[in-house]
């Protein structure tokens, strides 16, 4: 084998500068028939419906007539800006958003602080508050609207030992959203908890003690250690909240179907119902790609305003 | 490596993607074919056939059918069923879309009766007149054929009726003293109803479960219209292209606000417990026939009474049918099971296990319990008031038009502007179809 090695080299190190090329190509190949799975699964479920989507968005598609779509160009995207529905939806989705996102960030970060404390029962807090993440945001709908129900729920049976009057949660136009958002930054915030947790440990522990030294009291270190210490994993949670919540689906369409009086009806739904319900895919797809766009433009102002490099 | 680069290998993948699914499609025809053709070599007509399993009682009976009926069959017809699940909500209608774009839609489906027209206006499902002999026709309860009829073509037929009717808490009548009346012709006016409500309303009772807690949806539509009909209103025009001055004509919304009033006079809950009526809270319930299979199961006193009515009275009706796919290749053997899933034989035995109205009226003679109360009160209102949902292709919107409207009475809204608002929108969704 040693001999075989010697006497190949010579040709080799001859061909290597002839080599490098093809070299380079068996690299890139290599690479990307490693890299090939993932395409596969990406092109198959996000890009090709995306394109699909795409195209759909200029037709009539009707979906028990596949074979009879028309193209009707920008019909569909004109009658966006007509349709009442959607502006509805729009304002209750960004009304979400507005209160979600700063809400569910305090919580997740309070919960942090509280667990990174040096407590004896920690393992036990961590798993309670993280709990709700685990379970499906389906059977945690269903849980809550229990809980609201004005007659026999939880909630307004405590409500009663106080001497308030039963609460309509969901069946009042104008608690429904809020009944909503309370229940989602529940469930949500012991993921981002988590986060915060490992942001809040990756602090070094001498900044802690310089600042103590310089004669900082809790709240200013918090404010000057903890806060700066924790500003990527902020931009991180931040922008997926923020996605997260203009996504906003299954807690409206399972606790109020969209109502009462289409207060809780989200972009997300208002597109579901329309292409699934309705079978309007044209229509769903126009507003499926003006949401795309939208969320596109939050996504670059957030980072805009956050400092690309690090988020 | 260029981004050019990479931009073009995604493409690359996306057409291989495209060339692949293609692939796929043909070859799992092909092979369908090829069996079809071995079997057909052995004299067999394979059917595909889809059904909704919703309650595992029903489903099993279902299939016990299917295989009797290839047993029956045998050397001759085979169907091949698929249980497809359904949820209650959008999972059934889902499936089938999905089947339907991709081309693969079975020769028997099952589907929920109102929208029947949908799928007979878009030329998925075949019209059957030409099999079914007018003496088992006749047969037929009106609503069924009412429901499975599309531009005077009859579509699809269905093994069970339902109907809802009023029930009551017996205990709660005689010490109130209230007498239930017990046939159609006796049955209570919209004021009448009112006054009893009201009268059977307590502080820790409701005197009438209308189940709001089912959600905006279609059992509003289901068991709300017949405010609207009864009233001598309409949900849209006779040739179905307009809903302008039907669903909010002064008929219209002078049910709705009947309607309205019942939750502003209190005797109505909107957001009632799962056993409200059960458990003795609500004195009255306007319910399914799947209300007196709970009844029973709390063991509850309930009696019947039928549906309150303004001029006329008219009662719900329809439920899922069987229909033939324009795409079968052998309608004739498709209809011999459309047939016998809903001979009287499968009428009766549905109805045993699901405690829903037979579709057939023979089947109502031969069953002892729909000639005596309490369910001679379901068998009336299926005979005599039933009354079909709007056959329109554009029925999915018009349904939640209807049931929003429905639900903002409860909540109090004003119905003329309330109606006028979801007119708009069922317009919209017409102008598709009456091009």
């Amino acid at each position: 084998m040693e001999t075989n090695k010697k006497i190949n080299l010579k040709p080799i190190r001859a061909q290597k500068r002839f080599n490098m090329k093809t070299q380079k190509t068996q690299e890139f190949i290599n690479g990307y028939l490693f890299l090939l799975p993932a395409l596969l699964l990406l092109g198959v479920f996000l890009l090709y419906p995306m394109g699909m989507a795409f195209y759909y968005s200029f037709t009539d598609f009707y979906i028990l007539r596949p074979d009879q779509k028309q193209f009707i160009g920008l019909e569909n995207f004109t009658y966006i800006f007509q349709d009442a529905e959607f502006k509805q939806a729009f304002k209750n989705t960004a009304y979400f958003a507005l209160l979600v996102v700063p809400i569910q960030m305090a919580v997740a970060l309070g919960l942090a602080l509280l667990i990174n404390q040096k407590l004896k029962c920690k393992v036990f807090f961590r798993t309670a508050y993280f709990s709700p993440v685990v379970m499906s945001l389906v059977v945690v709908s269903i849980l809550w609207t229990f809980l609201y129900n004005p007659n026999e729920g939880l909630i307004n049976e405590m409500l009663g030992i106080f001497g308030i009057s039963p609460q309509p949660f969901l069946t009042s136009p104008n608690q429904a959203m809020n009944s909503i958002i309370v229940m989602s930054v529940w469930q949500g915030a012991g993921f981002q908890m988590l986060i915060f947790l490992a942001g809040l440990q990756n602090i070094p522990k001498h900044l802690y003690e310089a600042a103590s030294i310089d004669g900082a009291n809790p709240l200013q270190q918090f404010w000057n250690v903890t806060l700066p210490g924790l500003r990527n994993v902020s931009i991180f949670i931040f922008v997926t909240i923020t996605i997260a919540a203009v996504k906003l689906l299954v807690q409206p369409m399972i606790m109020t179907q969209g109502g009462p009086l289409g207060s809780t009806k989200t972009l997300v739904y208002h597109i579901y119902e329309v292409g699934f319900n309705y079978r309007d895919v044209g229509y769903a797809s126009a507003m499926a790609v003006v949401f795309t766009i939208l969320v596109l433009i939050i996504t670059i102002i957030q980072r805009k305003f956050t400092g690309e490099e690090r988020g | 490596m260029s981004r050019a680069k990479l931009f073009c290998v995604f493409m690359l993948m996306v057409v291989l993607l495209a060339a692949c699914g293609n692939n796929n499609q043909e070859t799992s025809t092909d092979e369908g074919s090829s069996v079809d053709e071995s079997q057909a070599g052995a004299g067999v007509t394979e059917l595909s056939m889809w059904i909704h399993q919703s309650g595992e009682e029903e489903t099993e009976f279902y299939k016990k059918r299917i295989e009797e009926f290839n047993e029956a069959h045998d050397g001759e017809i085979k169907i091949n069923v698929e249980v497809v699940m359904d949820d209650g909500g959008s999972s059934y209608n889902d499936s089938l879309n999905a089947a339907l774009v991709a081309g693969n839609l079975p020769d028997v489906l099952a589907l929920d009766g109102p929208f029947v027209a949908s799928y007979a206006d878009a030329e998925i499902i075949a019209p059957i007149d030409e099999y079914i002999s007018d003496e088992d026709k006749e047969d037929f309860v009106d609503s069924i054929l009412q429901q499975g009829t599309y531009n005077e073509q009859l579509y699809s037929l269905g093994a069970m009726e339902s109907s809802v009717v009023l029930y009551y808490n017996k205990e709660i009548f005689e010490e109130e003293g209230i007498e239930a009346p017990t046939t159609i012709e006796d049955a209570w006016t919209w004021d009448e109803f009112m006054a009893v409500a009201k009268q059977l309303t307590t502080d820790d009772r409701y005197g009438l479960n209308l189940f709001m807690d089912y959600g905006v949806g279609e059992w509003y539509t289901y068991m709300g219209a017949p405010f609207i009909w009864s009233n001598g209103g309409e949900l849209i025009s006779e040739d179905g292209t307009t809903v302008d001055g039907y669903l909010n004509g002064p008929e219209s919304v002078k049910a709705f606000e009947y309607v309205k009033s019942l939750f502003e006079e209190g005797v109505v809950s909107l957001t009632p417990s799962e056993t409200q009526f059960e458990s003795g809270n609500a004195a009255m319930a306007l319910g399914g026939p799947w209300i007196a299979v709970s009844a029973e199961n709390a063991g509850l006193d309930y009696g019947m009474m039928p549906y309150p009515y303004s001029e006329v009275p008219k009662s719900p009706s329809g439920s899922m049918a069987y229909a033939i796919s324009t795409q079968a290749e052998h309608p004739e053997a498709a209809y011999k099971v459309m047939q016998w899933m809903t001979n009287e034989e499968s009428v009766i035995g549905l109805s045993e296990v699901t405690g829903m109205p037979p579709a057939r009226k023979s089947a109502f003679e031969s069953m002892e319990e729909y000639n005596e109360l309490p369910k001679k009160i379901m068998r009336d209102q299926v005979v005599q008031t039933a009354h079909a949902r709007p056959t329109t292709p554009a029925y999915p919107v018009l349904t939640d038009a209807f049931a929003q409207a429905f639900h903002a009475m409860a909540l109090g809204e004003d119905a003329q502007s309330t109606l006028d608002q979801q007119v708009t929108r069922v317009e919209r969704e017409l102008r598709r179809f009456n091009q």
